[in-house]
């Protein structure tokens, strides 16, 4: 290819060859046609083309004096169509190639690969504003278009340069050779301004969070992320820790730098029943009668004030509520009866609190320990039951809120939820912790997270396999987006809806795109690409599961010969048993 | 076996021929030699030297000169009647007039219609069959002169005018393959016996080749779909 060619020079290199001629205007008034022999197979969907114009500005203004500028107008194929077809009754013998029907009426087949090119314009690159301007001046017939380099798309697809503080490499455009035209996001914008991904199951979705972690913790963005892994598949990153990537050597003013991993496996993931409120209550014990609610509200309210900031338990709450009940016996006259109401109240409370492992008197997880920056920390959440999992959610993240808004404004200068610095949270299955159509406890601080977030320094990135069962105000908070193959047409539909950077030409190729490749679209990135995302450095944790290989294993020699001991003592007994 | 001769010309490749009549050869051909669709070919005369001896080889049939022929396909016949509307009363009937006035008879002639496809080129190698040198399709750069005469090809000058490989240069130019490089331009003449030929001659070369039978069976359901079921339909 014609790498070399320098972007700034209109001069043009000698080997910097035209690969089609522009035929005309195209379906919509932003696009045009050029056809090309394409003899090197270079023109495929998705690939970017360009084309010469004399600056429009410099053009306006009449100015004669000096050269004018050429700009290059970059454009993106969207279609790709031949233009000459074998005619369909030339197809009727499966045996027989098309070309040799051809050849025998004298048809030299070499030369009939002719294609139409369908080119939606993007605009030429303008460096100070890091975007693309449309010119309004569609190419003339007959105009020659270039191929893009690699050199030139590296400099202008992505916000930043590989490698540069706050930059982010996921990957390598698809259409090149692999790492020839780096993909790098701007972690400012990322962060600041939320991240979805979404994909079909399978797709790649938790490998491309992965490696945007890892991009995270390398030492030019040294973030402070945290994971919420409803499925456990984060703990590999832990061996981010062996990596020299993740690490920088002091340069004598500062310490080093090491990224650290901090992995919470679900028994160490505590809340404090002090932080639950009436709603993260009605969720834990579902369907309570109207009077249980209405003592358990007041009684939370009771033991706010009486305990103001420090932490209650179990025990608070239910004397609290037998405060409350008798308080109320004494109010109203008629002597109505809530003994039952108390009783089965407490009860509840105690089968629900006192023997979880989740929810706790006293502990819980420790803001400025969980939040710190060049600290990745992994919330293992399997096991805990999905309801309990979106209070644990809608907790931190109230928590985490407050804490930010606190310290932002002023109100706190050290202790537990003295937060100084922005904050990245990683959230798998997103749609557990905003489904569309219902709220759930977690909804509203999500909103209001999202909402917020960037006045506060809080970033999400929302990961979810169905984005018709996500809430669409949630999704479409996201300015990034990472989109991956998405065969269901409900969930294409609704991606396309939430989205509006997206092209439409680049939606068509969701169901085609194959696994670990990736649509980035919005803030953190100058234009919508397609990513074949790297490999990680740290393995992938969420593996599916080899079946046929675990059943072999099970019948293989040496776990046989083990089962056969451990069994054995049972059998002799039962064979014992029989005798007598 | 000679046939006719060539008495006029429609276009550069569509020539009319007379069928010889009655003692005008040595074999009178019959019908069948003039079928439709029948492979004819025509010698082209090349500019031959005065040399007697070349002149001599020629008559006896040893010459070693290449020759060029035009070949063509037989599309169309008519016979030529100048008595038809002449209702007039006879003087003499069919035996009187042969015998009063040869010149009239000859007056009525069978014309046939030839489309020329390509030419070729043979040496005659002595004591077996004549080396063919080269074969093209299409239209050929010289016109025929009137008075060429026009022989019918055997299943081996056919066979021969269709299989050979591309000159040096083309995709596959070692191999030979079967060749139709006229169909383009019988489709863009406008008669409409033109299809049918190619049917014809699709006929012929199934025959003649049945290595290729599915390969010609493209181009003929192509030709029968369109000659058959979209005129009718
Ligand atoms: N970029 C990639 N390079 C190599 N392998 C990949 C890549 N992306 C994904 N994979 C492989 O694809 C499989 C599925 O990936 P992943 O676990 O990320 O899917 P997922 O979208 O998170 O699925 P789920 O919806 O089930 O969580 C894994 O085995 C992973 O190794
Ligand atoms: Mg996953």
């Amino acid at each position: 290819m014609f790498e070399e060619s320098i972007i700034e020079s209109p001069a043009q290199p000698a080997y910097r060859r035209p690969v089609g001629i522009t035929k005309g205007p195209g379906e919509a008034t932003h696009e045009f046609t050029f056809v090309s022999r394409d003899d090197q197979q270079v023109l495929k969907n998705g690939e970017y083309v360009y084309y010469e114009l004399a600056d429009p500005e410099t053009v306006a203004l009449n100015n004669t004096t000096g050269p004018i500028p050429i700009r290059r107008v970059l454009g993106r194929v969207i279609k790709r169509v031949p233009v000459q077809l074998y005619p369909d009754t030339f197809l009727g013998e499966p045996e027989i190639p098309p070309a040799q029907v051809a050849a025998m009426v004298g048809y030299n087949s070499r030369t009939n690969e002719l294609f139409e090119l369908h080119v939606a314009i993007m605009g030429y690159y303008d460096a100070t504003t890091g975007s693309f301007i449309n010119p309004w001046i569609p190419p003339q017939s007959g105009k020659q278009i270039y191929l893009a380099d690699d050199a030139m798309l590296a400099q202008i697809l992505s916000r930043k340069q590989h490698m540069d503080p706050g930059s982010a490499t996921i990957g390598s455009l698809l259409t090149r050779t692999p790492n020839a035209v780096p993909i790098v996001l701007s972690v400012k914008d990322l962060v600041s301004t939320h991240m979805a991904i979404i994909a079909s199951t399978g797709a790649g979705k938790s490998y491309l969070a992965s490696v945007v972690i890892e991009e995270l913790m390398k030492a030019q963005n040294k973030a402070c992320v945290l994971i919420v892994d409803p499925h456990g598949e984060y703990g590999t990153l832990d061996q981010i820790a062996n990596y020299p990537q993740f690490s920088e050597d002091g340069d004598g003013t500062g310490r080093g730098y090491r990224a650290q991993v901090q992995v919470y496996k679900p028994d160490q993931v505590k809340v404090r029943i002090s932080t639950l409120n009436i709603g993260d209550m009605r969720q834990l014990l579902p369907e309570m009668t109207e009077k249980q609610q209405y003592l358990l509200s007041r009684a939370l309210r009771k033991v706010h004030e009486t305990k103001r900031s420090h932490p209650w338990g179990v025990a608070d709450l239910k004397q609290a509520i037998k405060a409350v009940s008798r308080q109320k016996n004494d109010e109203d006259s008629e002597g109505a009866d809530d003994s039952s109401t108390v009783h089965a109240l407490t009860w509840r409370i105690e089968q629900r609190f006192e023997h979880s492992f989740t929810f706790d008197d006293t502990q819980h997880l420790d803001l400025p320990e969980i939040f710190r920056p060049g600290q990745c920390t992994v919330l293992q959440l399997n096991e805990i039951d999905e309801r309990d999992q979106q209070v644990v959610v809608a907790t931190l993240l109230r928590r985490l809120n407050q804490a930010r808004m606190d310290t932002e404004r002023g109100k706190v200068h050290s202790g537990e939820s003295y937060l100084p610095y922005p904050v990245f949270v990683l959230l798998e299955e997103a749609h557990h912790f905003a489904p569309g159509g219902t709220e759930v406890v977690s909804t509203g601080i999500l909103k209001q997270v999202l909402a917020e977030g960037r006045k506060f320094g809080i970033g999400v990135g929302l990961i979810s396999q169905r984005p018709g069962k996500l809430d669409a105000d949630v999704l479409s908070q996201c300015q990034t987006q990472c989109i991956m193959r998405i065969v269901n047409e409900i969930d294409q539909k609704s991606v396309a809806a939430a989205i509006e950077g997206v092209g439409r030409d680049l939606l068509d190729n969701l169901p085609a795109l194959s696994k670990g490749q990736v649509i980035v679209a919005g803030a953190a990135v100058n234009t919508p690409v397609i990513c074949r995302v790297r490999t990680r450095y740290t393995q992938h944790g969420g593996e599916s599961k080899d079946a046929p290989d675990l059943w072999q294993q099970y019948f293989n020699k040496d776990t046989q010969e083990s089962r056969r001991r451990s069994d054995a003592p049972l059998n002799g007994n039962r064979g014992f048993n029989l005798l007598r | 076996m000679k046939i006719g001769k060539i008495v006029k010309s429609d276009s550069h490749i569509n020539y009319v021929c007379q069928i010889f009549g009655p003692r005008e050869a040595d074999i009178q051909p019959g019908p069948a030699d003039y079928a439709f669709g029948r492979f004819v070919r025509i010698a082209v005369r090349s500019e031959r030297a005065d040399d007697p001896d070349a002149l001599l080889d020629e008559a006896l049939g040893q010459s070693r000169e290449p020759v060029t022929y035009a070949v063509g396909v037989i599309y169309d016949t008519i016979l030529q009647n100048p008595a038809f509307g002449a209702l007039g009363p006879r003087l003499s009937n069919e035996t009187q007039v042969e015998l009063f006035s040869p010149d009239y008879i000859s007056e009525k002639a069978v014309l046939t219609y030839i489309m020329v496809l390509g030419m070729m080129e043979e040496r005659a190698v002595f004591g077996s069959e004549p080396e063919v040198l080269s074969v093209m399709h299409g239209v050929p750069l010289l016109s025929l002169e009137l008075d060429s005469e026009i022989e019918t090809m055997t299943d081996e000058e056919v066979r021969a005018f269709h299989f050979f490989s591309d000159p040096a240069g083309g995709p596959d130019s070692q191999s030979p393959y079967l060749h139709m490089g006229y169909i383009p331009h019988i489709i863009a003449q406008r008669s409409s016996l033109l299809p049918m030929v190619t049917l014809r001659i699709i006929d012929q070369l199934e025959r003649l080749f049945p290595q290729n039978l599915s390969l010609l069976s493209i181009v003929k359901r192509n030709f029968a779909w369109r000659l058959k079921v979209e005129t009718t339909g």
